[in-house]
């Protein structure tokens, strides 16, 4: 795997991980912890699109010369994320676990398909037309400047 | 410069309909294979009557392959990029040269009427072909790094052989052409429970595995290698088959055999490291999926030992209902409600939440009824009982007419939510 699949796959499993503990908490009733996690899932979440959003994707463009192609869906489908996270946020302030749980589900898949396109398709073109520049190493900074 | 062809877009998706008319239909052949089985019970008395392979072909054309065919028509998009052209009027054509030719199969196989075998060969041949030259149209300029598009080129390719080896056997039956029947009858079971129907499904599980139930990734040789080896070996044990070899051959299944435990026994261990605590039927769906193939497979290799007829029969019952339909059933389960979601949001730029267009509880029910009807097919082909094989013929009629009313359902939930 390339360095910029490689890491950008890497954060999303990362991603992942934090969304798995705040659907756990939330099917506890675990409201407070289930709190944290989301909104440590939302912050995790905002800070991988804004690096894709001000740093991969320009980069790409700028490479490819194509800004209506793939990298335009890529940020249509965040905005989608965005207002599924928003939802999220909003059955957990009800404390609804049901409406949380179906929120959460639809998210992780509208989530897991996006990743699909992005690691089986746009990373590894991102790195054919990228490699050798200092992207990986930009994207890397980002997104490890939350831990 | 972007590869033509290559997109990623919920535009470059298929219209709902597309996917949807594969799903509705599929479960309708596995409601007449429950029927047929309570209808005419003595069937199950060896894999070679005619009421079995005619079982048989509606539970793995009539809904396999159907399924099958409608989810690489939706995924083939997203997992590698590839846009299968005019990909509605072609699953339209696909669809109905498939389920017309199902039909002609399973009542030519079943009622001894070969005159009907010639008509299907050319439908599910023709259909199947054209698919597959549409889907390697969209597939021609992607690459082939990443290994779920690049296996599921290799079930392409296993399943066309399948195929050719199928009406060879139709045209064997219908016309009389000179072939060794049994030879190639075991070659189309090869090719199409492993070089087709496996090769997908682990295609399909590489991603699905660990990006919905949050696993670790699987092992990165099994990935890697996993499909080619097998389509490898499947061609040694093909020409050990064909040269009628009895002990290499007896060591290339055992070997092909020692390959499918060791996906699905690598896909329950990582199923157990999952970090979704949350009852999530689709891996409860895939678990009692896995623990079927290697039951199975286990027959397998029992049946090439013994003169037993319960053996194959066994075998048969688990990898296909307890295997195939299982997982199949469990991503069924998560594609309609998904799509129904992303149709809805696309259309009406709002829809409720997936477990809203379909809830937990009809999925569990529905769940409980197919382990059941697997539990009473083993029990009916242990005992020989005509009826225990009844019930076990109800309860797979019910358990496919539970799929169904339960797919409509979402539909129902749909066209509400587009209403308003």
């Amino acid at each position: 795997m390339s360095q910029i699949t490689s890491l950008m796959t890497d954060d999303h499993r990362s991603c992942d991980q934090t969304f798995a503990r705040a659907e756990t908490a939330a099917a506890k009733g675990k409201w407070d912890e289930a709190s944290a996690a989301f909104e440590q899932f939302a912050a995790e979440m905002e800070n991988h699109f804004d690096a894709e959003e001000s740093l991969l994707f320009p980069k790409f463009e700028a490479a490819t010369g194509m800004t209506e192609g793939p990298t335009k869906v890529m940020r249509g489908e965040h905005v989608e994320m965005r207002s599924a996270l928003a939802r999220m946020r909003d059955a957990l302030a009800n404390k609804d676990g049901d409406d949380y749980a179906g929120e959460s589900e639809t998210l992780l898949i509208l989530m897991q398909q996006h990743n699909m396109k992005e690691e089986n398709i746009l990373y590894p073109m991102c790195d054919s037309h990228l490699g050798g520049s200092d992207v990986a190493a930009g994207l890397s900074e980002r997104l490890h400047a939350r831990a | 410069m972007i590869p033509d062809g290559q997109t990623l877009s919920y535009d470059a998706a298929p219209a709902f309909s597309t996917p949807l008319r594969f799903f509705l239909t599929a479960p309708l052949f596995g409601a007449a294979a429950g029927a047929t089985l309570l209808a005419a019970p003595e069937l199950l008395d060896s894999r070679w009557t005619p009421g079995a392979l005619a079982v048989t072909h509606l539970m793995t054309v009539g809904f396999m392959l159907t399924v099958m065919l409608g989810a690489m028509f939706q995924v083939l998009p997203v997992v590698a990029g590839a846009v299968i052209p005019r990909s509605g009027p072609i699953a339209a054509i696909v669809h109905l040269a498939m389920t017309i030719g199902a039909l002609c199969l399973a009542w030519g196989l079943g009622s001894s009427a070969h005159g009907f075998l010639m008509p299907a060969t050319v439908l599910l041949g023709g259909g199947l072909a054209i698919f597959v030259a549409a889907a390697f149209l969209g597939l021609r300029r992607i690459p082939v790094a990443q290994a779920t598009p690049r296996d599921m080129r290799i079930a392409l390719i296993g399943f066309t052989i399948a195929i050719a080896l199928g009406m060879a056997l139709g045209l064997t039956l219908s016309n009389g052409l000179a072939l060794p029947l049994l030879v190639v009858l075991k070659l189309h079971i090869g090719w199409a429970l492993l070089g087709g129907a496996g090769v997908l499904l682990a295609a399909a599980s590489w991603v699905v595995v660990p990006m919905f139930q949050i696993t670790p990734n699987y092992p990165a040789p099994l990935t890697r290698f996993w499909a080619l080896g097998t389509g490898a070996v499947l061609v040694l044990w093909s020409a050990t088959v064909y040269g009628e070899l009895g002990t290499a051959e007896f060591a290339l299944s055992a070997a092909l055999a020692v390959l499918c435990v060791a996906f699905a026994v690598s896909t329950l261990k990582l199923q157990r490291q999952s970090r979704r605590s949350v009852p999530d039927m689709t891996t409860r769906a895939f678990q009692l999926g896995m623990g079927s193939f290697i039951a199975g497979l286990a027959c397998v290799l029992v049946a090439h030992h013994s003169d037993h007829q319960a053996w194959p029969i066994l075998a048969g019952i688990l990898v296909l209902h307890g295997g195939f339909v299982s997982v199949i059933v469990g991503m069924l389960y998560k594609i309609v409600p998904f799509l129904a979601w992303l149709h809805l949001t696309q259309d009406v730029g709002k829809a409720p939440n997936m477990k809203k267009l379909q809830p937990d509880a009809p999925i569990r029910r529905h769940l409980g009824v197919h382990a059941s009807a697997l539990a009473a097919l083993l029990l009916a082909a242990l005992a020989g009982n005509p009826w225990l094989i009844r019930l076990a013929g109800a309860l797979v009629t019910a358990e496919f007419i539970f799929l169904f009313a339960n797919i409509v359902k979402v539909l129902g939930n749909y066209r509400r939510a587009h209403a308003t």
